[in-house]
Formats: structure tokens, C-alpha cells, sequence
């Protein structure tokens, strides 16, 4: 892994030395050395104390790029590297024009996954040698449980579409320079580099790999299934939850300036909670703790990338990340919608098919 | 200021009392909080029930207004009107139905009467957050945009500019006429196509009040009935037309693309229809090597299979082409393979008989394929078996199909196409020359292949339509019930935008936010589902006011 990171650093180094870019995105340490910070940055030293993949995810990148692009287009060129899901969230914002993508290079690898965020303050240097030693090791049982069932952390038969991707699995610690986009290549062709002909060993690896993810995933969500499905076990999944909302503040894909939920439109007049009471016998408060979590869903399914800062950030361990890969999953798969896939591909929100209202006639 | 709500129950005569029991209604809204009046009435939209309301609403100075009646599409715009006439603003008053959604469905008058309060405490609740809204007039713009300078659109034109309306023609070639201008005869007169299309097109060149573009195409359009702004191109130039209703006169093309060489089109002597009209324009009809057929194969249905539909005019002109045939050759032999003739009107049987009585041989056949090198060989089955016949030409009858680029049309009008690409009426029968749109209108060919009678009637009609239902000097009332964007919760996605079927949302580059063009916007409230930051707001149907209906609703 050391030696990969430093492989990659002097990439980055070479982009920046041959003006391919202007300056980097990347995940630097905190001085404290327990997490680490989107920092946008061109000095040598800051890029040594970067790490293009890091054991956590802190801030999803996609939060990132948006924070930075969001008022619209960079007049320098930048390059980042994130993990599979972080892409995804940003190019689901770039959908939304949250985020302007034209001076960004956006690079991806094969993720092994992340570390709990929670277990990695608490030993940052034992995590950081577990962490060291999963390259090679795509099952590992260190990483969180979203991680685990994740089936799309390489890009093998147009999983999704970056500027440039990273293959790793099934290369015994080699690169290989995947371009998927015109960026991308130019990008590649900047630093003298080609692109990888033969894929054959990490495209096989890589499969059986997704195969293996893409079981688990379906084991997990089946073993959590009747936590969730209907009105009564998911309040009970979610009762324990304390309306912190800190979900929805970590969430990449959450874009709204005022969460309709914090708004003049949820709160009410005492009588209107009283007809409430009145009508089930009690009412919690804080009051519409499921309908947050429903909203939410709705807002997020289908465009979940199931990236897992929400469970990550839960104060009271409720398996946010998980109930939501469910919904999104069947909800995606009703729309055919890959989230982040591609720039190109419009949200089904946004697209009219006539064929649609046939699922509703009577 | 303190509320003072009035709810009014109607008896509707004894479609209502015989149902709901009014006692009980009054007993459960008294004292709800701010009701300062409870009237009931036998007929509330009667003369004499509107002047009650009147009244009423003077005497105890009632600022809000529940009626509990009928359904709102019968006497809403009755109530709000009569809220006008005494004062009050005509958004501050919602209407509750008892009558269709209680007294009528429901057999038992206890559980009519409980529905009944249910719902009008709902709309008493509703009213309670209802803003009022102000109306604005606008002026209706008389001026017609047709879309397409064939026989239709000029016949549309004519008969709007002949009742004094300014009519501007939009025709994407260099000259009108369309494709009438390519024939040489009409069926079943026999009339010179040329001479009858170029009466109609000097009429309207002399027509001061109509202004032809051609070679033009339009852009964009925005707006509604009584007030669209379409932008057309003039070759690079572009203008700005302002008019008050828009008629697509766009017409057909002939089934063409590569499923022709089926029917044997690239073999030598293999003609279609328009080129046969060309041929016979020339004044000889000569193959390839420019000598007179002895035989000619006229082949009907050409692309009705691929098309799916029988254009009902190829018959037709068909049996023209035969005429044409032996107007010049009496002795040339001349077969038409049919699939089974369409000839519906009462002058075309006997063109079809007098045209066989010339000679003319009509075979049925079930299918026909069309081969040969160098002399085209038609191969096709009849119901006595398989049969070959070498002719010196061929003349194939094509189906009618939509004009390319006609997609591009539909988008920029915002008007629906049907599967094979022609605009969708409203109505097949009770509105044939509407559209979805209000006030663009489809005439002719853009609706489906017809005959040029049928064009015609339809063109008139569509004058007819316009002259009656846009009158100069009428004002519009644009929807006040319009979307509004708030500046703070815009995320600049633009998904309100493309979800737009009016354009009436653009985006303010400089705030990086979505904003409504108020007189564009028809209140229809997609972009308020659509949008996913929740930052648009129907007025009328906010948030806050379909929630309050609805806990009482379900309470």
C-alpha cells in the first residue's frame, strides 16, 4: 500500500511539474494526525502529507467538489482522486448543477473499502497498518459493513464513468490507467503514459469479485429486511434516533439550502399536533422522526450512492446506510438508473416516457 | 385584524337536505373558532341565493368564506364572482362539496351527514390560510400564425385574412404551394393542379393583410392562447412574431427510405409517384431508353405495411395515373395491383368504373415483390396462386407519412405526436382540429394523410374556430394561481425548467436561480412537484394550505 500511494503521489507530482493541471484535490492529514481534510493544494510538501487513499472517508469527497464548484465553472484545471462512491455522489451533483465538472479531472480506483470513521479516531496508527495491509485483500472483514456489501468499487463493464480510473485488483501491486472519458486521456497522454491494453487479468479478477460483493450485498439487505419493511419495524429501527439530523448533514447527495424538515411548512399549530395525538393515542416529540427518515428516502433513493457517511456519522448506531441501500437498490432498478454512471444520463425525475402512465392503468 | 368566517350550506333543492342533515352540520361547525355566520340556503347559486351570500357577507363584515354545495367545477367561478361583487377577494373562499361527494353516493344519511361536516371543516381549515390573490387583465392579440403555405395553410389564411385578421404564413421553402404545386391534375375533376393552387396563392399574395416568410422555420414558441411569441428564422435572420393563436398546416411527405427497394425502386423504369407527376409534367411519358411504355404496373400500398395505416388516398390518385396513362397512350396496357380499393366518396366509384372502362386491368393481389435487372419483373400472389409479369415501367403509390424535422416542431409547440409521427387532435371525433395546446390548432395533413376536400374542410374549420373563440378587443385573464420560486431555496438545478410546459421558468444567471415569467405560467404545478429542493410554491396550493385539508380531512 506504501509503496502504491507514493506511486501515485509522484503521478500527481508529474501532472503538476508537466502543467497537465494547475492543482490537486486531495485528502491531507490533520495535524493531529486522526483524520483527514479535502485540501486544495500544488505545494510538493502539502502532497506529501496527502494521501489519494485514505483509510476513512471524513467528508465525502463529493461535498467537496461541490463546496468549490457549485457557483460555477474553475478557471484552472484541477485533478482529484476519490473513491468510486465519492465520484458518484459528484457526478449525480453535477446532474443538479451542484457542482461544474469542466476543469475537473476526476479520478477513481479499485476501493478496497474504508474504515469506521468512529474506530479510526479512536487508533488512528493501528487502523492506518490494518488499513496499509487490505490492498491485496478485496474481503476484508476490517472495513465497514457498507463496504462490504458494496459491488461497485471498480469501474469493469461500464460500472461508472470518470475521467480516469485506477485498476489495482488482480495486479499485484501494478497500476493500471484506465481513461474513460476524453479528459481522461488527454490527462493520461499529458503525463506520457498509455493507456492499459490488456485488462484480461483484472477484468476476470474483478468480476469474480463483484459476483462475491453483489451476494453479500443481497445477504445483508435480506438479513435487515424485517427491521424495515412496513410502518411498524421501521419506526422501531428508528425510535432510538435522537433528530440530530446529522444523516442528512454528511450526506453528499443532500443539496437542498433549507431541509423542507427544518422549514416554516413542519411546524404547526398546537391543535394540529392535538388532532394528531388524538388520533393514535400519543405523539413523540420531537415529533416526525420516521417521516424525516421517509423524506429523506424519497429525496435520496435514486440517487443513493450508498457511499455510507450517514451510518458512519450516527450517533446511535441505526444502520442508516443499509436501510437506504435497500431503497435505493429497488427503486434504481425500477427507473434503470445507475447513480453516477454517467454525466450524461438524465435523472428520471426529469424524463417523460408514455410508457410509464401504462404501469398505472387500471 | 380577526377572521370573521362565513360557512353557507346549500339544499340544492332536495338534492342535498334529503341527504345530509343540516342540524347536525350547524351543531358541529359553530364553535369552530372565528365562525361568525352559518347561513343556509335553498339554491345558494340562484339569483336569489347570491344575493344572500351578498348580504351576508356585507352585514357581519365576513372577511373568509366556506360554501358547502356542489362539485367546484359546476359553480365555483359562480361563487367567486359573487365574492367580488360584495367586496371580498374571490381566493378567500373555498368551496366544499357535499352534494356529488356525500349527498349523492351515499345511502345512509348519518354517514352523508358525518362526511358532509368532515369535509366542510376541511375546507373551513383550508380557507383559514388562503391568500389573497390579485387579478390582472391582458389584452388578447387577434394575429394568427400558420405554420406551413400548402393548400391548408393557405386556405386557413385566406379565410382569416378575408375577415380582416392579420395572418403571418411561416413556409420553409422557397415558394407556397407545397405539394399540390407538383401535380398535374386534381381527381376526380380532372383540373389542372397548377392553375387551382396558383389562383390561391396570388389571392394571398394580394391579401395585404397576410405577410408570407419563406424559407423560414420557427424557433420557439412561448405563451398561450390569446398571447404566443414565436421566434422564426428567416434563412439566418431571425424575427420575433407576436400572435394570439398558431395553425399547424405542415402537411406530408411520401413514404420513402431504404424499404423502397422492396418495392423495387432503384431498377431501372421504377418510378415513384412524384416523379411520375414530374414525367408527366414534361408532357411525355417515356422510360429510360425514351420510348413510350407498352405496359405500366401501378402498385398500391406502397409502405402501408411499415406505416401501419391505410392512407386513403393513394387509390386514388393511382387511378389519376392511369388516366394519365391513357390520355396520352389509349393503346398502352395498364395494371394496378391492389391490395383492396378505398373509395369512400360519392364521386369516386364511378371515376373508378369509367377509369376500368378505359381498359385499365385491376388485380387484388395478397403479396408482390418487385425484381429485375435490366426490365422490372413484378412477382406477386393472388388468390388463384403465384404469378410474374414484366412491364416496361413501374409507378410506385406511396403512403402519406409525416414530414421530417416535424419532431423538432412538435417540441418547440409543445404538442403531442402520434406513433407514426402526426400531431394528436384533441378529440378524434368531438375535436378534431384542436390540439392539447389550447389554441394551436392542426389542420390538413399535419393531423393524418387526407385529400385536398378534406384539407380544405379542415382549414376551414379551423378559421371558423379562431374567428369565433378569439375576438379582437377580448381581454385575457392570465392564471394569478402561478408558481413562485423562492430566492433562498433555489439550488439553480434548473429541473423546474426542463419540466416546464410552458416556458415559463428561465434562469437568472446572475442569482444562479430559477424565476417564473408570471404571465406564461398556467399554475399546472409541475415544477413544484419536480422540484427536489421543495423551493417552488403553487399559489393557491401551498403546502400549508393542502395540509391543512388534508389533517382535517383524515382526522
Amino acid at each position: 500500500m506504501n509503496k502504491l500511494i507514493s506511486d501515485i503521489r509522484e503521478l500527481l507530482k508529474k501532472a503538476l511539474d508537466n502543467k497537465v493541471i494547475d492543482a490537486l484535490l486531495l485528502p491531507v492529514k490533520v495535524p493531529a494526525g486522526d483524520s483527514y481534510s479535502w485540501v486544495i493544494l500544488k505545494d510538493d510538501k502539502l502532497l506529501e502529507k496527502a494521501s489519494p487513499i485514505p483509510p476513512v472517508i471524513s467528508v465525502q469527497g463529493a461535498r467537496a467538489i461541490s463546496s468549490l464548484t457549485r457557483r460555477g465553472k474553475l478557471d484552472f484545471k484541477i485533478a482529484t482522486f476519490m473513491r468510486p462512491c465519492e465520484a458518484r455522489a459528484t457526478i449525480e451533483l453535477a446532474k443538479l448543477a451542484q457542482a461544474d465538472l469542466d476543469d475537473v479531472v476526476l479520478i477513481t480506483f479499485d476501493c478496497p473499502g474504508a474504515i469506521e470513521l468512529k474506530k479510526y479516531t479512536e487508533k488512528p496508527e493501528e487502523v492506518e497498518k490494518e488499513f496499509s495491509e487490505l490492498m491485496g485483500n478485496w474481503e476484508s472483514d476490517v472495513i465497514r459493513t457498507i463496504c462490504k456489501m458494496c459491488d461497485k468499487f471498480t469501474c469493469v463493464d461500464d460500472g461508472f464513468a470518470t475521467d480516469l480510473h485506477i485498476g489495482l485488483i488482480g495486479l499485484n501491486g501494478k497500476m493500471a490507467f484506465i481513461p474513460r472519458t476524453e479528459k481522461g486521456k488527454k490527462f493520461l497522454s499529458g503525463l506520457g503514459l498509455k493507456s492499459e491494453e490488456n485488462l484480461n487479468d483484472w477484468e476476470k479478477k474483478s468480476r469474480e469479485l463483484i459476483e462475491k460483493k453483489r451476494n453479500k450485498r443481497k445477504e445483508l439487505q435480506n438479513k435487515l429486511k424485517p427491521q424495515v419493511v412496513g410502518l411498524d419495524a421501521l419506526s422501531k429501527t428508528f425510535a432510538k434516533c435522537i433528530n440530530c439530523r446529522i444523516c442528512r448533514s454528511v450526506c453528499p447527495i443532500c443539496y437542498c439550502r433549507q431541509c423542507y424538515f427544518d422549514s416554516e411548512k413542519l411546524k404547526f399549530t398546537p391543535d394540529d399536533y392535538l388532532i394528531r395525538a388524538e388520533k393514535s393515542g400519543g405523539i413523540k416529540f420531537l415529533p416526525d422522526t420516521l417521516l424525516f427518515h421517509l423524506g429523506r428516502m424519497t429525496h435520496m433513493a435514486l440517487s443513493c450512492v450508498s457511499c455510507g457517511t450517514c451510518e458512519d456519522a450516527c450517533p446511535m448506531d441505526i444502520k442508516v446506510a443499509q436501510i437506504f441501500s435497500i431503497v435505493g437498490d429497488n427503486v434504481q432498478k425500477l427507473f434503470e438508473y445507475v447513480p453516477g454512471r454517467k454525466l450524461d444520463e438524465p435523472l428520471p425525475l426529469t424524463v417523460y416516457k408514455e410508457e410509464e402512465f401504462k404501469e398505472l392503468e387500471v | 385584524m380577526e377572521d370573521k368566517i362565513g360557512i353557507f350550506l346549500c339544499e340544492c333543492g332536495p338534492n342535498i337536505a334529503e341527504k345530509v342533515d343540516f342540524d347536525k352540520v350547524k351543531e358541529a361547525i359553530k364553535n369552530l373558532k372565528s365562525v361568525k355566520f352559518i347561513g343556509q340556503h335553498k339554491l345558494l347559486c340562484s339569483d336569489d341565493g347570491k344575493k344572500y351570500i351578498v348580504n351576508a357577507i356585507k352585514e357581519h363584515g365576513l372577511t373568509r368564506l366556506v360554501i358547502a354545495a356542489c362539485s367546484p367545477k359546476q359553480h365555483e367561478l359562480t361563487f367567486m364572482k359573487v365574492c367580488e361583487e360584495a367586496g371580498l377577494n374571490p381566493y378567500l373562499f373555498q368551496m366544499a362539496n357535499i352534494r356529488e361527494h356525500c349527498a349523492w353516493i351515499i345511502e345512509d344519511k348519518k354517514e352523508a351527514t358525518e362526511k358532509a361536516i368532515q369535509y366542510i371543516k376541511s375546507a373551513y381549515r383550508r380557507v383559514r390560510y388562503h391568500e389573497p390573490l390579485e387579478k390582472k387583465e391582458i389584452e388578447a392579440n387577434p394575429d394568427v400564425l400558420v405554420i406551413g403555405g400548402g393548400i391548408t395553410g393557405l386556405e386557413v389564411s385566406l379565410a382569416l385574412a378575408q375577415s380582416n385578421r392579420k395572418v403571418y404564413i411561416v413556409e420553409k421553402s422557397s415558394e407556397l404551394g407545397g405539394k399540390l404545386k407538383e401535380f398535374n391534375k386534381i381527381f376526380t375533376s380532372m383540373r389542372d393542379a397548377k392553375s387551382f393552387v396558383e389562383d390561391k396563392i396570388k389571392l394571398v399574395e394580394q391579401e395585404k393583410q397576410i405577410e408570407v416568410l419563406k424559407e423560414s422555420e420557427v424557433e420557439e414558441v412561448l405563451g398561450y392562447f390569446g398571447n404566443f411569441i414565436v421566434k422564426v428564422k428567416t434563412q439566418s435572420k431571425e424575427s420575433e412574431l407576436k400572435v394570439g393563436a398558431i395553425v399547424v398546416a405542415t402537411g406530408y411527405e411520401l413514404f420513402d427510405g431504404d424499404s423502397l427497394a422492396h418495392y423495387g425502386y432503384g431498377i431501372d423504369d421504377v418510378y415513384t409517384a412524384l416523379e411520375f407527376e414530374r414525367m408527366v409534367k414534361t408532357g411525355k411519358i417515356l422510360t429510360k431508353k425514351g420510348e413510350p411504355p407498352k405496359s405500366v404496373a401501378i402498385i398500391h400500398c406502397v409502405g402501408r405495411k411499415e406505416c401501419g395505416y391505410c392512407s386513403g388516398v393513394c387509390c386514388m390518385y393511382s387511378i389519376k395515373f392511369a388516366r394519365y396513362i391513357k390520355e396520352k397512350m389509349k393503346d398502352a396496357e395498364v395494371i394496378e395491383f391492389h391490395r383492396g380499393l378505398t373509395l369512400p366518396d360519392k364521386n369516386y366509384e364511378k371515376f373508378y368504373k369509367d377509369t376500368k372502362a378505359l381498359g385499365v386491368n385491376y388485380i387484388y393481389v395478397k403479396d408482390l415483390l418487385i425484381e429485375g435487372n435490366t426490365k422490372p419483373i413484378i412477382k406477386y400472389k393472388t388468390e388463384e396462386g403465384q404469378f410474374e409479369k414484366q412491364v416496361d415501367m413501374v409507378v410506385l403509390a406511396q403512403a402519406m407519412v409525416p414530414p421530417k424535422g416535424i419532431d423538432k416542431l412538435a417540441k418547440t409547440l409543445r404538442i403531442a405526436q402520434d406513433k407514426s409521427g402526426f400531431f394528436i387532435e384533441e378529440h378524434p371525433k368531438l375535436a378534431p382540429i384542436s390540439t392539447s395546446k389550447e389554441g394551436v390548432f392542426i389542420a390538413g395533413c399535419a393531423q393524418g394523410p387526407k385529400n385536398i376536400k378534406e384539407s380544405i374542410v379542415q382549414a376551414g374549420a379551423v378559421a371558423g374556430r379562431i374567428l369565433s373563440s378569439l375576438v379582437p378587443g377580448k381581454k385575457l385573464e392570465p392564471e394569478v394561481r402561478v408558481s413562485q420560486i423562492s430566492e433562498s431555496l433555489c439550488i439553480g438545478c434548473q429541473t423546474c425548467i426542463k419540466v416546464c410546459n410552458y416556458g415559463a421558468i428561465y434562469f437568472d444567471e446572475a442569482k444562479r436561480v430559477s424565476r417564473v415569467n408570471e404571465v406564461l405560467c398556467r399554475g399546472c404545478g409541475n415544477c413544484v412537484a419536480s422540484c427536489p429542493s421543495s423551493a417552488i410554491q403553487l399559489k393557491h396550493f401551498t403546502d400549508r394550505e393542502i395540509h391543512e385539508e388534508i389533517v382535517e380531512a383524515t382526522r
